[in-house]
């Protein structure tokens, strides 16, 4: 028998049915034993007329790895790109509610989006280091925030937290930031990231265009770094948020539907979505 | 079965049909292209063609010598041949020449140049040219001048028959042709080389055009006396003179020299070379940064808005806008209300209004092949917008925005219409030395040349055909240079 085309009534009713299911469904919250070093308060984004995040409040705790996860267009990207004001360069967007780092709202009047970016980095899905060379690529934050003194050693330690200085100590100035393999070119902009010294740095699918060795290098570099920073990485493979994360929050259709520990929520998970997304009933 | 068939068929025609559309548009887009090719190379021939005289034109110059057609018109009054001679004769020597040298003088009339027969000052050039290659110097025979020739002559009206004269010789110059013939002075002119003499000026053409004709030695018909002889002149005198055909030292003296309204072999593109590269300069002056200014405006700073709308809209039309009309702004706007005159500067900023919304468009389609992913790094580490702009995305668009400007400085360096209506000088004597100078630019220096009827004009301006495209052709070059060396360097 010839496959029948997919069947996408059915899809949009079991769309409507979870949409259905969410809807006054309160967030199943384990909240983490740590301090928190940026809370969000019902926040809720809008590209156009669309909402992308609905009322999300999340306490991310310090110096822990926490893990967005949910299937795609669930407003995962949204939502961390909110936490350093990296959407106020998309036209179109619009902001509701609050994200505190430190307390202090960053969606405030009279904040400064670029001085939020600098003490909340970030790293892209897709590395893109700039088209200059190595050296260049990490000093570039430290120059235009003011570092002058001691730009050397500053790079060497950005590099060597990212765990890169081994292999590129030798071409620093000669070698341009593009012409590193995939892998060393995400680490590259850890390190560029790590420079500015932020207190969160914010991941975006970081190993999503990575092979599973360099994959494992940013997992490992993820473990060593959270020592000092705080991390939130978003993750389209839950193998990896179970790995390097301590907790986890699961996004679905732009809302908070579970956050806990890890080990609790992918093993013992409260609400069913989550339950059904991690065993890959859809997603 | 008959109507699976019939579909199987149908499907096959539609297959065909299809097919052959394509091969169609193939064709008809190959023959465009090759038509295209076709004229490119027709006009790049001809040009380059035309333009080659001007190696002889220049040795002709180099030698000292200025030449100009003139014409002996006989009328049928005088019986015998009627109708018009052209002759050329020496305008000008240049003291120290090759020619004075040899002894030529302003007044003589050439004969011959090699083996060819001069009718037309282009006969000259075409037999320079047609030397052979290595061979520098060429034979030539000319008639020295009135004076030269026989000394001074009189007319005397006839008496009974007003309008007509009898040509008296007055003088015999020493050591001239008349005097070697044995003339004496009160001797009538009566025929040369069977041609009726009838005035002064017209003797000396009539032995000239006959010795053209009948070689060196011209029988003259004299009356002394109420007698009638006849005597031989010798009026041909020869020499070899020296001619340096260079390419590069014909081009050379061609940049270097002023123009010269008379004798093309003299005429130079100096004023309007000189003049294009300043008001090109200006133009870029001007040009660059407002192209750029506005470009990272409207792509970096301004927010997606009707305003912004109508601002994008308006720079497209005015790219459409014919060039003449900017020619009208620049008379208007610079030249009549801020008072700059028909000055450089006033074309050169003429000039810039005209391509600013091509670089404008240019430098817009660069910075938006800047990623996004190299701004969100840079916002990501803290950067401020001009910082990101400053530091990453233009020098990211700058190969680009370069290559936009240079073409669109390539098209303000083609135009003559706006400047022409702002009142550029199509005759300019002398070398730009301020902005504030009055100017020509090579497109119009082409055009007035092209529509002089004198004789060389034409190749001259060939020539400057071919320095406006040499020049065309390095800035774009130059743009392509540019792109592929620093695509190089960031990919």
């Amino acid at each position: 028998m010839a496959p029948t085309p997919l069947d996408t009534r059915t899809e949009t009713e079991a769309l409507a049915q979870r949409r259905e299911e969410l809807q006054g469904l309160e967030p199943a919250v384990v909240a983490p034993s740590e301090p928190p070093v940026l809370q969000t308060r019902d926040l809720s984004i809008w590209y156009g007329s669309q909402r992308a995040l609905d009322r999300v409040t999340l306490d991310l705790p310090a110096r822990r790895v926490t893990a967005i996860i949910g299937p795609s267009g669930c407003g995962k990207s949204t939502f961390l790109r909110a936490l350093n004001r990296m959407n106020d360069l998309i036209p179109g967007v619009r902001t509701e509610g609050e994200v505190l780092f430190h307390g202090q709202n960053i969606y405030a009047k009279g904040v400064d989006p670029v001085e939020v970016r600098r003490r909340i980095g970030m790293v892209f899905q897709k590395p893109n280091p700039f088209p200059k060379s190595i050296y260049e690529n990490v000093a570039f934050g430290l120059r235009i925030n003011g570092y002058r003194d001691r730009l050397d050693e500053r790079v060497e330690e950005a590099l060597r937290r990212a765990a890169l200085w081994d292999e590129v100590k030798d071409f620093l100035h000669k070698k341009s930031g593009l012409d590193l393999s995939g892998g060393q070119q995400q680490r590259l902009c850890i390190a560029r990231a790590l420079a500015v010294q932020p207190e969160v740095l914010l991941m975006d699918e970081p190993a999503s265009a990575l092979d599973p060795i360099a994959t494992a290098r940013i997992e490992d570099l993820i473990h060593e770094l959270k020592e000092e920073v705080t991390i939130v990485i978003v993750t389209h493979n839950m193998q990896q948020a179970a790995r390097v994360s301590d907790y986890t929050a699961f996004l679905y259709l732009g809302r908070l539907v579970e956050f806990g520990p890890t080990a609790q929520l992918f093993e013992n998970p409260i609400r069913k979505q989550t339950e059904d997304y991690i065993t890959g009933k859809f997603g | 079965m008959g109507a699976k068939t019939k579909t199987k068929a149908a499907v096959r025609r539609g297959l065909r049909r299809r097919r052959a559309l394509g091969a169609l548009f193939a064709g008809v887009a190959l023959g465009a292209l090759l038509l295209g090719l076709l004229v490119l190379l027709v006009l790049i021939a001809t040009t380059a063609l035309q333009s080659t005289q001007l190696v002889a034109m220049r040795a002709t110059a180099d030698a000292g010598l200025s030449l100009s057609l003139r014409t002996l018109q006989l009328g049928p009054r005088g019986g015998g041949t009627a109708g018009f001679f052209p002759y050329v004769t020496v305008a000008r020597v240049a003291p120290g020449s090759p020619a004075e040298a040899l002894g030529l003088r302003r007044g003589d009339a050439l004969l011959r140049v090699g083996e060819v027969p001069v009718e037309r000052v282009s006969d000259v050039w075409r037999a320079i040219a047609a030397l052979p290659s290595g061979v520098e110097r060429a034979s030539i025979a000319w008639v020295p001048g009135r004076r030269g020739l026989l000394g001074s002559l009189r007319a005397v009206p006839v008496p009974d028959r007003p309008g007509e004269f009898r040509v008296v010789l007055s003088k015999v110059a020493p050591g001239s042709a008349a005097e070697r013939a044995g003339l004496q002075p009160g001797d009538v002119l009566v025929e040369a080389g069977g041609l009726p003499i009838t005035g002064t000026q017209q003797a000396w053409q009539a032995l000239v055009v006959a010795a053209r004709t009948q070689g060196g030695k011209v029988p003259l018909t004299i009356e002394r006396e109420g007698e009638r002889l006849t005597a031989v002149l010798d009026v041909e005198r020869r020499g070899e003179l020296p001619f340096q055909r260079s390419l590069l030292r014909a081009y050379g003296a061609f940049l270097t020299s002023l123009n010269e309204p008379r004798y093309p072999e003299h005429a130079g593109l100096a004023s309007a070379f000189l003049g294009s590269l300043y008001v090109i300069l200006v133009t870029a002056l001007v040009a660059f940064p407002l192209g750029i200014g506005a470009a990272v405006y409207l792509e970096e700073y301004a927010r997606r808005g009707v305003l912004t709308e109508i601002l994008q809209i308006l720079i497209a039309n005015l790219a459409g806008v014919p060039s003449v009309i900017y020619g009208i702004i620049g008379l208007e706007i610079l030249a009549r209300s801020l008072g700059l005159g028909r000055s450089i500067l006033a074309g050169g900023i003429t000039l810039a209004l005209l391509v600013l919304p091509i670089m404008i468009i240019a430098a817009r389609e660069a910075l938006r092949t800047v990623p996004p992913s190299v701004r969100e790094a840079a916002y990501g580490v803290g950067a401020t917008r001009w910082q990101v702009i400053r530091h990453h995305v233009l020098p990211y668009a700058l190969p680009g925005i370069f290559t936009g400007m240079i073409l669109a400085l390539s098209r303000a360096l083609g135009e003559a219409a706006p400047l022409l209506l702002l009142g550029a000088f199509l005759y300019v004597s002398y070398v730009p030395q301020s902005l504030w100078d009055s100017f020509t630019v090579i497109p119009l220096q082409i055009f007035d040349w092209a529509t002089k009827p004198q004789e060389g004009f034409a190749e001259v301006a060939a020539a400057s055909i071919v320095v406006l495209l040499v020049l065309l052709l390095l800035l774009n070059g130059t743009a392509i240079w540019l792109r592929n060396r620093y695509q190089k360097r960031w990919s």
